[in-house]
């Protein structure tokens, strides 16, 4: 599977606005095979210099496989990998200096703070003055100063994470590549660490490359998410607009919080172009040729939807029945189900109290305006 | 690797009283069989001698009388410092053959392929051990197997003298020794996570440096047992000694008996059983202290 596979849902190559040396890694026409299962089609992408790229998507989507063959512990059956201009494609693991920080940390557990973070400096010809100034400036960078000699199983999981992104840029990487760090820190640490993550990769002016299935740190840390399926890039964006303008049914659909109806156009009118659904007619707006007849997919999302139980005057009305509510505290879900079988979803910032009012199983009128949605083709 | 211990203590239920239950008959026959009659020995090694009878009590004669002898007569520094001697090189080669073997099998030996080649490595194990020393004395025997084939391809000119002496002994605790090594070091060894390997790796480390700096000290729990299991078995072990040994095998120590032939030759003699006791008492203690520095150097952790 050596030729370069046609990819629909590649997202197109963005242009550039400063051509010299501004990305600092280049991925280029990669696949990947696992004996005849191909499990990359032709991934394209860059990561400019300071970028917090978040890729994202469900497990079994490759994007863990696109980590480990940045850094080399996977092969590939096409394509090249560019670090800062260089070709590192046939690079040993050992020769790339694309450090990882690894799901479960990987620390080494016979070593203590200070030498697990010491450990990629002892390895070359580096003079041990040197290297305990730097292990000193990397400590108090990310608040371990009290920890270094301490053992690795006398540490809490925030500790242990710090020592692990400690260890990996200790010695001055161009990217950092993060294999999920997040998953083995509990909830509430995971929304600190985010924080702590963001400022830090701002202070050091260097590119993480963040693996992860989670959109809430995809989205409150990243610069530009890539959210992946199957071995294909589904779209690349800011994280506005992955969330405001999904580009297919997959994003739509695994970023959450979006109503998706399926219908076929009856009128298109400029850009204004209406659509016949089992729940209604639905009014949408799409700068893409659209001719009556075609199958389409409206996006709602669930919290621009406001519920009344009178006919709303947003543009578009569909009537629903409540059949469930769930409190998050400010925020209320609503499960609606229109037609038979098919259950909508809508967010409100509200008052504990005013949501009461509403019994289950009552008609409601769901409504939103016109320019909240967004077109989808044909379902591939 | 530390255990932890904090377990939360509850009262007494059915559950630890079948606990108890299924722990009773190991701990009753290793008193009866194995402790009891250990503390026996070891009692009986203050007895006395008078009339060619032994004489209960607690008298520490033998011990004087073994301490006298050390560099005299009976000579007991000798055979105990032969058998320190084969046993730390017994352990150290059988380590050296045992540890590549214990990590191609977990890093090399395809997952599915492991546990049968596991098997056919500890296959030995389930013949005789008899047998397998007199198979060992056709094969190194002067006129045997090993010679006549190097006599033959023109490698050597005389047979080479390796049947009783010390490299007989330790071919014999070799093939005995090796199965339970693996077993242990491939037990260890597969247990390392192979992330922490490639994490090495990813931080700039060469293979080699990954196996100094990594592998190797995340393998010492299983190297310190399985040096510990070979030093105590190589130390307690007499028929390799005499079968392959010829009772008092050259060593570049010189022409010594092992410490535990002396024990065996001074029982079937049975002219003192009191100070065969005492002898054994010695080497059981040189054991234990053995043990004990294996389990003080078996922590992973600096």
């Amino acid at each position: 599977m050596n030729q370069p596979v046609p990819s629909t849902t590649m997202a197109p190559p963005e242009a550039d606005p400063s051509p010299v040396i501004s990305q600092d890694l280049e991925l280029r026409q990669i696949s990947k095979c696992y004996g005849q299962q191909q499990v990359l089609h032709t991934i394209n992408l860059t990561v400019r210099q300071g970028e917090f790229v978040a890729i994202m998507g469900p497990s079994g989507c490759g994007k863990t496989t696109l980590l480990r063959i940045i850094a080399g512990l996977e092969g590939i059956a096409a394509g090249s990998v560019v670090l800062q201009g260089q070709e590192i494609t046939q690079l040993p693991v050992n020769r790339r200096n694309t450090p990882m920080v690894w799901q479960n940390f990987a620390l080494f557990p016979h070593l203590n703070v200070r030498k697990n973070i010491a450990f990629g400096l002892t390895l070359g010809s580096h003079r041990k003055g040197e290297v305990r100034q730097k292990v000193q400036r990397m400590a108090a960078l990310m608040h371990l100063e009290e920890l270094l000699d301490r053992r690795i199983s006398e540490l809490s999981g925030g500790q242990k994470q710090r020592v692990a992104i400690a260890r990996a840029l200790i010695t001055e990487p161009p990217i950092l590549l993060l294999d999920e760090p997040m998953s083995a820190l509990d909830p509430h640490l995971r929304v600190r660490m985010q924080g702590e993550l963001k400022r830090l990769q701002q202070s050091l002016e260097i590119s993480f490359f963040y693996v992860t299935h989670n959109q809430n740190e995809a989205f409150s840390m990243a610069d530009r998410i890539v959210v992946m399926n199957q071995g294909r890039i589904e779209q690349v964006g800011t994280p506005a607009e992955i969330y405001n303008q999904p580009a297919t049914h997959f994003v739509a659909e695994f970023v959450g919080n979006n109503n998706l109806f399926d219908g076929k156009v009856t009128d298109v009118n400029g850009t204004i172009i209406t659509v016949q659904c089992p729940q209604g007619k639905i009014h949408t707006l799409s700068d893409q040729p659209h001719t009556p007849g075609d199958n389409v997919t409206v996006v709602v999302p669930a919290d621009r939807i406001t519920l009344a139980d009178q006919p709303g005057a947003l543009g578009n009305t569909i009537q629903a029945t409540l059949r469930g509510r769930e409190f998050l505290g400010s925020q209320v879900i609503y499960l609606l189900e229109t037609t038979a079988g098919y259950e909508v979803q809508v967010i409100r910032q509200e008052a504990f109290s005013q949501s009461l009012d509403i019994p289950i199983d009552a008609e409601l009128y769901l409504s939103w305006r016109t320019q909240d949605t967004v077109l989808l083709g044909e379902r591939s | 690797m530390r255990l932890s211990l904090n377990r939360p203590t509850r009262p007494p239920d059915e559950a630890s009283l079948l606990k108890y239950f299924c722990l009773a008959p190991v701990v009753i026959y290793d008193s009866l069989f194995f402790l009891l009659p250990l503390l026996f020995l070891v009692w009986i090694g203050f007895w006395t001698v008078e009339n060619y009878q032994a004489v209960p009590g607690f008298s520490l004669t033998n011990y004087i009388d073994i301490f006298s002898q050390l560099f005299s007569r009976s000579r007991y520094a000798f055979a105990i410092a032969q058998s320190l001697w084969v046993a730390a090189t017994t352990t150290l080669l059988g380590l050296l053959l045992c540890y590549p073997f214990a990590l191609a099998l977990a890093f090399v030996v395809p997952p599915k392929l492991q546990r049968f080649a596991l098997v056919l490595a500890i296959a030995p194990f389930w013949t005789s051990y008899i047998l397998r020393l007199y198979a060992w004395q056709t094969v190194i025997n002067t006129n045997g197997l090993l010679n006549t084939l190097l006599m033959k391809l023109g490698l050597i000119d005389a047979p080479l003298q390796i049947i009783f002496t010390q490299v007989g002994t330790r071919i014999g605790l070799l093939h005995y020794l090796a199965p339970i090594m693996i077993l242990i070091l491939y037990l260890v060894v597969c247990n390392i996570d192979v992330t922490l390997l490639n994490a090495s790796k990813n931080l700039g480390a060469t293979t080699w440096q990954t196996f100094w700096r990594v592998l190797l000290p995340l393998s010492k729990p299983g190297l310190v047992y399985s040096a510990v299991f070979g030093a105590i078995i190589s130390l307690g072990d007499v028929l390799s000694g005499i079968i392959l040994g010829g009772g008092t095998g050259k060593s570049i120590l010189g022409s010594f008996p092992l410490f535990s032939t002396v024990i065996f030759n001074e029982y079937a003699a049975s002219t003192n059983l009191p100070r065969t006791s005492a002898l054994a008492t010695l080497l059981i203690g040189i054991m234990v202290v053995i043990l004990a520095a294996g389990l003080q150097f078996s922590a992973v952790e600096e």
